[in-house]
């Protein structure tokens, strides 16, 4: 199954348990870094640029704008804890963008970046994140194909 | 405390001079109260204390203080002084080391304590009115003291403790208290401006909240925010975390009640 | 049980423009805010808030939902003669808070 981390481990419990847990691991695409950037879409999803700009600006799904600035003049209040999205197409391409929306951590482990696409290893996560990725693959691809057009 | 009956009762009428806040500023080792990173306005709401919301909570925690409970008819008044004059300096040492229970406790557990074994009451729930209302009654008579937490050696386990939840990468977001406090600190969040966490100012009057709230339910915000689920109320992990602050805020004036955005 | 503050100064000389400043507890629920249970919180908020000096209302503000809890108010009036002055907070449901100041007038 290309792209699908198998649930080990997920035999005990009742069917339902194992059936919702399978759902959320189903979630997390798996992907492989080749050089500087991670080339094949996640689940060979296609991503729509529109899409990719409602998320960024929707600061309850993509939080972007909580640290990020960019061109988008309809928005006020973006953060300046990140660097401006402003030019990102230009700087990077698809792969090189993907690597760094889904495993930020692989080019700097201290980054306050999330990694948006991974059943979350942080403390406590809240039960209803838990084991789901920030943003699907869709949602991935969709962020992808926005940002590779701001040039 | 949920009555809403809207009746005339006691209030202070101030007349004449307003009392003067102290300035909350650096301690001169460029470290800066949440007060520093406020508008001037707000800074302006917590100054006067005829303007700051948080003062009413006082009020009503001068109220509670005299007023006796429990079969024994007790107040806190009885033990600690009429207007809490004992009480200065107070809150600026705490969370402090509890021998009895061996292991820190705050301002709210003290409080709860007492209630139980002195006033012998049912403690007030955490961030109860009337529990928040003692401790901003306590903690402003602690305002402009120097905050001296953590001196005691018996705290240093707690406080290492504390610091490691500090660091400690939280919820979906994965994010440290020291990645945007200690390292982000006056850089924007959105629209709000990351302060340092220097907690001299709780109980705080929060303009979001509408009302008065602790520490507690400040970070449980913070850990809500990062898709984490937060520590309960009263949890040893949120006094560690309080204790740390503190210790690192360690000489730094109180303002409670502070008034934040 | 509601608290109010009030900053009236203690003298005066006649013809004096003075400021008055008051800060009333009260929660000003707009009615809008949900609960966990689903419903919404009951509206309460004050109507009208009245300053009564020298046999005159002197002062008058109309509050509405959008007036943030604890209501802040300050205004000025000239100072005319000693005696009380009477500060009136009426809600929603008709209840009615009073506090009193007296201001000496030279």
């Amino acid at each position: 199954m290309r792209g699908i981390r198998r649930c080990t481990g997920l035999i005990a419990a009742g069917l339902m348990a194992a059936s919702v847990a399978a759902d959320a691991c189903a979630q997390v695409a798996t992907y492989e870094i080749v050089g500087d950037g991670i080339p094949i879409p996640l689940q060979g999803a296609e991503g729509r640029a529109d899409r990719g700009r409602a998320i960024i600006v929707d600061r309850q799904k993509g939080l972007c704008l909580l640290c990020h600035s960019g061109p988008f003049p309809e928005q006020r209040f973006m953060g300046d804890l990140a660097p401006s999205l402003e030019g990102t197409g230009s700087r990077w391409n698809a792969a090189q963008l993907r690597l760094r929306v889904v495993a930020p951590e692989r080019l700097d482990p201290d980054t306050i970046m999330p990694a948006y696409h991974r059943a979350g290893s942080g403390a406590r996560v809240a039960p209803a994140h838990r084991g789901r990725p920030i943003l699907s693959a869709q949602d991935i691809e969709d962020v992808v194909a926005f940002l590779t057009t701001l040039r | 405390m949920t009555s809403r009956r809207f009746s005339t009762a006691l209030i202070a009428a101030l007349i004449a001079a307003m009392t003067s806040a102290p300035a909350s500023s650096e301690a001169g080792d460029g470290r800066r109260s949440g007060y520093l990173f406020m508008s001037p306005q707000t800074r302006a709401m917590q100054d006067d204390d005829m303007a700051n919301p948080g003062m009413l909570t006082v009020l009503e925690g001068a109220e509670l203080w005299s007023r006796p409970t429990g079969p024994a008819g007790r107040s806190c008044a009885d033990c600690h002084g009429a207007d809490g004059s004992g009480m200065r300096g107070v809150a600026a040492r705490y969370p402090a080391f509890d021998v009895a229970e061996g292991k820190p406790v705050d301002l709210a557990g003290r409080i709860r304590k007492c209630s139980a074994e002195h006033l012998l009451i049912e403690p007030p729930a955490f961030e109860s009115r009337p529990l928040l209302a003692l401790m901003t009654f306590v903690a402003h008579k602690a305002r402009g003291t120097r905050v001296t937490t953590g001196e005691d050696p018996r705290l240093s386990r707690g406080i290492e403790t504390g610091r490691g939840l500090w660091r400690t990468r939280f919820g979906q977001l994965e994010l440290s208290c020291a990645q945007c406090h200690d390292d982000n600190a006056g850089r924007r969040l959105g629209s709000a401006p990351i302060p340092e966490a220097h907690p001299t100012g709780y109980p705080i009057h929060r303009l979001e909240w509408q009302t008065v709230g602790s520490l507690q339910r400040r970070i449980r915000g913070c850990l809500t925010g990062v898709r984490a689920e937060p520590f309960p109320y009263g949890a040893d992990e949120l006094i560690a975390l309080e204790l740390f602050l503190m210790d690192r805020a360690r000489g730094m004036p109180m303002e409670t009640p502070g008034v934040r955005p | 049980m509601s608290r109010a503050l009030i900053h009236v100064p203690p003298r005066a000389r006649a013809g004096e423009i003075i400021e008055i400043r008051t800060l009333v507890q009260h929660p000003m629920e707009t009615g809008f805010r949900p609960l966990p249970e689903g419903g919404f919180v009951p509206r309460l908020i004050l109507r009208r808030f009245e300053c009564i000096y020298d046999g005159a209302v002197v002062f008058a503000a109309e509050l509405h939902p959008a007036v943030a809890a604890n209501p802040y108010i300050a205004f000025r009036l000239r100072a005319t003669r000693s005696g009380g002055i009477l500060f009136r907070w009426i809600d929603d449901q008709g209840a009615v808070r009073e506090e009193r100041a007296g201001i000496e007038v030279i």
